[in-house]
């Protein structure tokens, strides 16, 4: 695999991509380009499963640079994401150099004196020694370039997102005890939404936006193939198709890619040749996650909908 | 690129698509880095910074097709530089027949190369919501308005018919012809931009851009009066606000959620730092939940009400114990199971249809109301609360409200609602005032706003 620090052009960015395993519309690689040329980040939303996160793996993958993830919830606070202090072992080495404070107050005349020169020891307690990093900054403090994924950002608390913004415009962070961090190297920012709420404004401002869609057919073929070299032609169309066409009814959740790799690798292993109305119906629970989805197919096979033995190019 | 970019986002803007001057800066530095010859890559710029949520995609996907592929004004203007100038005194001379109309107005602009005034026209919502100037030259309705740009559309190809006739000692019938015919195309453009948006009126961005405003809007209109079309809008709306009820639900809820102090939880992490309790724990209160008992009148103009009270109900099951609810005309039916098969949507439409109940039975509130005591009052307890939705209406029936004060001692509070307007209740056979002496709190719930007022207090 090649890899680059740096992305030259968006053709680069593709190839680039697709040598890190990852095959992209050059729309995608275009906003990536961009996200890396002008070194903002990109929020990136979607239906579940089509290759969100992975955008950001690949990208970590073919500039060679570490990928650091935050992944967030409800209740995610600065704590977990930006740095905590590490109260244990500040109390361990307290423990362990007790005798050494009596020294330091040693000679002291007055209380005043005393606590001025465990004051200046201050120092050695709230020191780089007892930082914990987490993501934020780690991603901020780190040596060389990283990628920082914000994984389901819409999932956070929008007081979390007010102080991501923070972080976002200025990539410098201020711990009381120590000053303000600046970073070294900016990172390549990568947020993703499953659109599960609104971000607010300022936040989608100061991003570029990319909004990754279900695959048009052709793309979504080359991903499979790439995945799975193994896999047959025939079923390979197949397979793509009948995804496809299930992915036009009206169901809960529409099977994404993650869901047609799934399906396709589990019918490799079961070493099907050709996709029968037989195999999609004894495999149906590979690509519909939901009870009533699963329903709903199974009642359209029975009215008739054709889906595989179907000609090798299927009308779509 | 600078006057092409600022032209789009100035049309862009007025056909509803916020743009911030920062996101048009960063796009030109953007189009400085990137072939912007190459389309695909040009508009994946444009798209990245214009459009920023899911919504606003298809919003822009036909702005931009609009704009880039159909209008194209500055080819053709292009193709003849040496027209420019007289195009220019031409469109002066249309100047005053245009005078103050403002459509006219927007149409000369649009030929001169300027489409912010036809799309902001052309966009302008139905009912008023647009600028008032348009409200007041087209009487309010968008159909009315489209058919009046027809007109002037009309109107202006005569005169400019006419101009081109009295130049005829100035200009060269060749320019003549050329200048007719790039009139014509620009004229046509406005006519699909006319027909374009009758087909796709983009709704729901149009709606969700300035969501509050929409919302103010459909939210006064009354239940029994929305045409198919708005029922749709109100389903979105209707998303999209128990979406933001979601959330204040759960940030209320974490923030209430913190009990007592747990000592065990403490102590136990302290012994980790010889007994120093450096972390306090508490105990977290699980959320009280109410149960929610729906009994609703389905006869005629109260169950229009009642379904968006359903459909909001059920979109906020999470925040309730239970959801359990009865539809009644004569006689009572349970409908809960219909609801937990189905999708909120599909499960009313299916009550419509399958649900065992005579629809045009004269509504009998006291049969109801027997029936609902004889098989259901075990349901009925001190953590439930029992929603009425009904006019009230009994058909000079006996109400039977004693039935109903029973009901009221089981549980924890009985609200009724009623989708009449309140000069109306103490009239004819509405037997409201009895009614309303029982129930703990009596809303009227004509519109989305007072739907929205009451689910708002229910829940927080």
């Amino acid at each position: 695999m090649e890899t680059a620090s740096q992305f030259e052009d968006v053709a680069h960015v593709r190839a680039a991509l697709e040598g890190a395993g990852y095959i992209c519309s050059p729309g995608v690689a275009t906003v990536v380009f961009l996200a890396q040329a002008t070194r903002k980040p990109i929020l990136v939303e979607g239906p579940a499963g089509v290759g969100k996160t992975e955008l950001a793996k690949a990208v970590a993958r073919c500039l060679n640079r570490e990928l650091i993830r935050l992944q967030c919830y409800e209740g995610l606070d600065e704590a977990k994401a930006l740095y905590e202090w590490e109260y244990a072992k500040q109390l361990l080495y307290t423990q362990m150099v007790k005798e050494k404070i009596g020294d330091v107050v040693a000679g002291a005349r007055s209380i005043a004196e005393a606590v001025d020169r465990i004051a200046a020891q201050e120092d050695a307690f709230f020191s780089e020694r007892f930082i914990q990093p987490r993501p934020l900054l780690q991603a901020i403090s780190a040596e060389h370039p990283v990628v920082l994924l914000i994984d389901e950002v819409d999932k956070s608390d929008p007081e979390f997102e007010a102080f991501l913004l923070e972080v976002l415009s200025d990539f410098q962070v201020s711990i009381p005890e120590l000053g303000t961090r600046r970073a070294l190297h900016i990172p390549f920012v990568v947020l993703t939404s499953n659109d599960s709420r609104d971000m607010s404004d300022a936040l989608k401002r100061r991003c570029l936006h990319l909004y990754i869609d279900y695959p048009d057919r052709d793309l979504e073929l080359k991903i499979v193939r790439l995945k799975l070299p193994l896999i047959g032609d025939r079923l390979a169309f197949q397979l793509v198709d009948a995804v496809r066409r299930i992915r036009a009814l009206d169901l809960k959740k529409k099977p994404a890619i993650s869901e047609t790799l799934d399906w396709a690798q589990s019918l490799v292993a079961l070493q099907v040749e050709e996709l029968s109305l037989e195999v999609l119906r004894e495999t149906l629970n590979v690509i519909c996650k939901h009870r009533s989805d699963v329903q709903l197919v199974r009642e359209k096979i029975e009215k008739g909908f054709s889906v595989a033995p179907g000609p090798l190019t299927a009308e779509s | 690129m600078v006057p092409l970019l600022l032209r789009f986002v100035a049309g862009a803007r007025a056909a509803g698509l916020r743009v911030s001057t920062s996101e048009v800066l960063d796009c030109l530095q953007h189009l400085g880095r990137i072939d912007p010859l190459e389309e695909a890559q040009f508009k994946s710029v444009l798209q990245a910074n214009f459009a920023k949520s899911r919504r606003e995609q298809a919003h822009f996907e036909r702005l931009y097709r609009l704009f880039f592929h159909e209008l194209r004004q500055d080819l053709s203007i292009a193709r003849s530089p040496e027209l420019a100038e007289t195009i220019q005194s031409i469109l002066q001379s249309l100047q005053p027949a245009a005078g103050t109309d403002p459509s006219t107005q927007a149409l000369v602009d649009f030929l001169a190369g300027d489409p912010a005034g036809l799309l902001e026209h052309a966009s302008a919502r139905s009912g008023g919501a647009g600028s008032p100037r348009s409200v007041a030259s087209a009487g309010g309705s968008s159909a009315g308005r489209r058919r009046e740009l027809a007109d002037r559309i009309r109107m202006l190809e005569e005169q400019l018919t006419e101009v081109l006739a009295g130049r005829r000692d100035e200009l060269g019938w060749e320019e003549r012809r050329d200048l007719s015919a790039h009139f014509q195309d620009r004229l046509n453009a406005a006519r699909r931009l006319l027909a374009q948006s009758i087909e796709n009126r983009p709704v729901s961005t149009e709606r969700l851009r300035s969501f509050r405003h929409g919302v103010d809007e459909l939210g006064e209109v009354h239940f029994a009066s929305l045409t198919p079309r708005e029922v749709e809008a109100m389903r979105e709306a209707i998303a999209q606000l128990v979406r933001r009820l979601k959330d204040r639900i759960s940030r209320r809820q974490t923030a209430r959620r913190r009990g007592m102090l747990d000592v065990k939880k403490t102590l136990r992490r302290a012994a980790a730092y010889e007994g120093v309790p450096l972390e306090v724990f508490h105990r977290r209160r699980p959320p009280r939940k109410a149960k929610i008992v729906t009994l609703c009148d389905v006869s005629g103009s109260v169950w229009s009400a009642a379904r968006f009270m359903l459909n909001m109900l059920y979109s906020l099951q999470g925040c309730f114990a239970q959801v359990r609810s009865f539809i009644f005309v004569a006689g009572v039916q349970e409908v809960s199971e219909i609801f937990k098969q189905h999708a909120v949507n599909a499960a009313i439409e299916k009550i419509l249809k399958e649900a065992d109940i005579d629809y045009n039975a004269a509504t009998d509130y006291g049969r109801s109301l027997r029936e609902f005591r004889q098989h259901y009052l075990d349901i009925l307890n001190r953590q439930t609360t029992l929603i009425v939705i009904g006019d009230g209406r009994c058909n000079y029936t006996h109400p039977e409200e004693r039935l109903l004060a029973q009901m009221r001692e089981r549980c924890r509070r009985l609200i009724w609602l009623n989708p009449e307007a309140r000069q109306f209740w103490y009239s004819g056979d509405s037997e409201m005032r009895v009614f309303e002496a029982v129930c703990d709190e009596v809303r009227p719930c004509q519109n989305l706003n007072q739907l929205l007022a009451f689910i708002t207090a229910l829940v927080l």
